[in-house]
């Protein structure tokens, strides 16, 4: 490292990720121009730059700076702590400057989370293992710009959407994981839990990965993957170890702490709308789910239909993202293992919109490095036309039945979702086919 | 039961006492222009017991119907709602539940809605807002309804005795009205049936029935010198039946909250898919008084099908822009999200401000947009479901001057939804509603939906996608884990152990 620290790099690009103040900083202006233009437009034109859901938030926080309940907002279906970050976006000073200045601080919140979350894919890039030989840092940073100078994360989260900050617990969570800090691992993942739910996916994948080889720095055993086995009763008590136990104790006791603690505050309506919610909602405005318009069709139709896929969809989603997917690969490569629960997860959902994407977004660059769309270029763009042409091709339609009038639920619509869906089921197979590829790569 | 027949003409237009034929059970005169109004008071012993026996268990109620058919109207008959079925009323002290209505609201419910033939569903009542009018009705209640044939068809069967020809006859010319009032309140005791026909020609013909009190007046609109701008005259002839054996000429004025802007609007959707646009157009952007506060604004009733979001109304600069000042109320709640087929309230009630832009000295024609969003709707055949919404009441609200007082007048028409929203001084001058094509004032939209002769693969061919994707994903895990099980492959083991 130190050698070629000294070597002068040649090419501009080279230079841009030679030292790490180039591209962060870059980053930062980046989201900074987004940001001013935001604020630009919100108060020139009345087509708005800035998110619907950054109003939520921030009326929730009016609520929660008058003593009242974040909840009286509706459609505010977060933690309180959500609220809570953005409390100074309600301050007022008097003079509008240092007003927008406040209002626009959640803004750069989020923005902010984008760039630690860059660092974290950064360090983990460096570290190496996981499947992975460490990188430089220079070329560690070139991935890393694919999430910092990501048009649309900047986007997203300069718009005021709170994505950012998910990407920023779950880097967290990984590194923590592979630099074995199982207290911080466990303390970020039940926080994760409780603030979108989703991250649950990860603890079977990290518990699985923390196999007592691993964590205690030992050799492998020679039983970890194949012949027979002792006895089941010993293999569970291998299983469960300290670092497992630690793991598991703690991130629920962060969760179950927080949601008591919040529930002691705000009562059932926290119940309500930060989880029951997610469970007993619809779904029948169009997403890009592949069950949204049989979820239209029988939400309409409730006596109906005798096959109610809605009630078995979990099914497929939590088989894959929560048990097959941590059981083959999260030992293989943690990262990857992550990114393809998480693509699982999200294309297998009943709903799905376009923010969800960002969620695997934020691990695409730990993966990429080692995958056969990098290696093959051609299968690598023909996979990104793919995804983006059937997201232009649901859009289209969505646009014609939102603005056009026209009804295009069937087959248009649908047909699209299905045919988004079955382009990210390939892209999740290759993923998944490229963990037995990895460690040749490089 | 006593009855009042009210003919009333525009300026100008009054007739001599010689042209009305009066004798003891009749009066008939010319064929006139002019606006009817009917008006029949029950005592609650001359109802039939299911009816009392509602009206017991509520505090206040009025119910208004008015034709979705445009109408012109005169003078202190100017008072709109938007066309449709309202109800507002208040639970009595001692109704079941009372506390929001309960077991008297599905009650009443059931009997309004058997009456005027509809169907009104539990819990469909919004609660309005109180405290600013001790009177103003606590529950609100609004869908849209055609005709009101059913409606006279039912006073038809409850009050005509089967021989009583004269009886069935004016009840069947209820069909024809352009706006009908049931109300009733627990101080009165009485229930009031209040039929208005358009202004349009019709003959002067009234008849009077054993022990009951007919008073049958021809009016014309008045306007006198002394007159303050706030009141409204009439001047004619009134006759009791029975009792007059000639007309008698009359002239009084009264300070009336509703009033004529003398000017007319037309709305229609401009914008269409799931967030239409609908534009009202008016007449004049100039205030119908000098000297006193006015802004426009437009009362709302939209049916569950639609609803305006009051966070995206809250932008000064997005309200600019179409030129609105604020929405001022919006009945709760309403859902952002849910589907019109798992609602419960029967829509929502909205009153918006809004901006005239301010042109030269002259009337000039001018636009607001109202940016609406149409829920999902039960999948059709076809693929759309065509909706109605009706236009709503437009008017000016002008501040009368300190002091000034609104005594209940004889064509009074108080609890329209809107008035309660405004301080006790304030004047309505209406605009009147004009179709903008044929003769609706309710605005059409076609709206897209799942179409179900196209849905036939949607549940099979889902399952079969999302298996296919399912079984995918499942042999390249299960290729790997033949290639290297569940552990970690040996190669990056082998680097795990270089890296330590």
């Amino acid at each position: 490292m130190a050698g070629q620290a000294t070597t002068t790099p040649s090419s501009l690009a080279a230079r841009f990720f030679h030292g790490r103040f180039p591209l962060y900083f870059s980053a930062a202006i980046f989201r900074l121009v987004f940001l001013l233009y935001g604020l630009w437009q919100d108060a020139n034109s009345p087509v708005k730059y800035t998110d619907i859901d950054y109003l939520v938030f921030t009326d929730a926080a009016r609520f929660m700076s008058k003593g009242q309940s974040p909840y009286h907002r509706e459609t505010y279906r977060y933690t309180p702590v959500l609220a809570w970050l953005l409390l100074p976006t309600v301050w007022v000073t008097g003079s509008p400057f240092w007003d927008a200045v406040w209002f626009s601080s959640g803004k750069v919140l989020f923005a902010a989370a984008d760039l630690v979350a860059g660092w974290f894919l950064e360090r983990l890039l460096t570290m190496g293992g996981q499947g992975v030989r460490p990188m430089d840092g220079p070329t560690a940073r070139r991935f890393a710009a694919i999430w910092l100078l990501n048009p649309m994360v900047a986007t997203i989260s300069t718009r005021g959407s709170s994505e950012g900050l998910l990407g920023v617990l779950v880097t967290a969570l990984l590194w923590a994981v592979v630099a074995r800090r199982a207290t911080l691992a466990a303390l970020l993942l039940g926080f994760g839990v409780h603030f979108k739910i989703y991250p649950f996916i990860y603890a079977p994948a990290i518990l699985w990965w923390m196999d007592g080889e691993r964590m205690s720095g030992a050799g492998p055993s020679k039983s970890s993957s194949s012949g027979p086995g002792p006895s089941l009763l010993s293999r569970l008590a291998r299983f469960i170890t300290p670092a497992r136990l630690q793991l598991a104790v703690i991130s629920l006791a962060v969760f179950l702490g927080l949601n008591v603690f919040m529930f002691q505050i705000y009562g059932t309506p926290f119940l309500i709308h930060t989880y029951f919610h997610h469970v007993s909602r619809i779904d029948h405005r169009h997403n890009f789910s592949p069950y949204n318009t049989q979820l239209y069709l029988t939400s309409a139709f409730p006596n109906l239909s005798a096959l109610r896929i809605e009630s078995v969809a979990f099914l497929p989603q939590l088989v894959l993202s929560c048990v097959m997917i941590p059981f083959i690969l999260a030992k293989k490569s943690l990262p990857t293992a992550m990114l393809a629960q998480t693509f699982a997860f999200v294309s297998f959902n009943k709903v799905c919109t376009s923010q969800y994407f960002l969620w695997y977004m934020v691990l695409l660059p730990l993966y990429l490095p080692t995958s056969s769309f990098m290696e093959n270029k051609r299968l690598g763009l023909c996979a990104l036309a793919l995804w983006v042409a059937s997201q232009g091709l649901w859009l289209q339609q969505g646009f014609e039945l939102e603005f056009l009038g026209q009804s295009t639920f069937v087959p248009g619509l649908w047909l699209a979702s299905l045919g988004f869906f079955l382009v990210n089921c390939w892209i999740l197979g290759v993923i998944i086919g490229d963990v037995v590829l990895q460690p040749k790569s490089i | 039961m006593r009855e009042r027949i009210t003919y009333l003409q525009k300026r100008h237009s009054s007739l001599p006492p010689s042209s009305l034929t009066v004798t003891p059970t009749s009066l008939s005169g010319p064929t006139i222009h002019a606006i009817r109004e009917e008006r029949l008071t029950f005592s609650l012993d001359e109802l039939p017991r299911e009816l009392s026996s509602v009206l017991n268990e509520v505090h206040e109620l009025h119910v208004r119907w008015v034709s979705t058919k445009g109408y012109q109207s005169v003078g202190a008959f100017v008072g709109r709602l938007p066309g449709g079925w309202h109800i507002f009323w208040t639970p009595g002290a001692g109704a079941a539940g009372a506390e929001g209505g309960g077991d008297a609201e599905g009650k009443l419910g059931r009997v309004l809605g058997s009456a005027f033939g509809a169907e009104v569903e539990e819990g469909a009542f919004t609660k309005l807002p109180g405290g600013r009018f001790t009177n103003a009705a606590a529950l609100q209640y609004f869908q849209p309804l055609e005709s009101l044939d059913r409606f006279a068809g039912f006073a038809k069967g409850k009050l005509c005795p089967a021989e009583d020809e004269e009886c069935g006859r004016r009840m069947d010319a209820v069909k024809g009205a352009s706006a009908l009032d049931v109300s009733y309140d627990t101080i009165s005791h009485a229930l009031k049936v209040t039929a208005l026909w358009a202004y349009q020609e019709q003959e002067i013909r009234a008849v009077g029935r054993e022990g009951v009190r007919t008073e049958v007046g021809v009016l014309s609109d008045e306007k006198t010198p002394t007159m303050e701008d706030h009141e409204l005259g009439v001047s004619g002839l009134l006759t009791v039946l029975g009792q007059d054996e000639k007309p008698s000429a009359t002239m009084f004025s009264f300070p009336s909250r509703h009033r004529d802007a003398e000017s007319g609007f037309s709305a229609g959707f401009t914008q269409v898919g799931l967030h239409p646009v609908l534009q009202l157009k008016l007449g004049s952007n100039k205030p119908p008084v000098e000297g006193v506060t006015c802004a426009p604004h437009a009362y709302f009733t939209f049916p569950r099908t639609i609803f305006a979001d009051r966070y995206q109304l809250s932008d000064d600069l997005f309200l600019a822009s179409k030129n609105l000042t604020a929405l001022r109320y919006i009945s709760q709640p309403v859902d952002l999200e849910a589907p019109e087929y798992v609602m419960r309230t029967w829509g929502s009630a909205a009153l918006l401000e809004l901006k005239p832009p301010m042109m030269g000295e002259k009337e000039e024609a001018w636009t607001a947009e109202i940016p609406l969003h149409l829920r999902y709707l039960t999948p059709t055949h076809g693929g759309y479901a065509h909706l109605e919404v009706p236009y709503p009441a437009v008017f000016w609200a002008c501040n009368a001057e300190e002091g000034t007082k609104f005594p209940t007048n004889p064509f009074e028409r108080a609890n329209l939804g809107y008035d309660g929203l405004f301080g006790p001084r304030t004047v309505f001058w209406h605009v009147e509603p004009r179709p903008e094509t044929g003769d609706r004032v309710a605005s059409p939209i076609r709206v897209p939906v799942l179409d179900l002769g196209k849905a036939g693969w949607v549940n099979i061919g889902t399952a079969a996608v999302v298996l296919l994707g399912f079984a995918w994903v499942s042999w390249k895990l299960l290729l790997v884990y033949l290639k290297s099980g569940y552990g970690a492959s040996r190669t990056s083991e082998t680097s795990e152990k270089k890296r330590q």
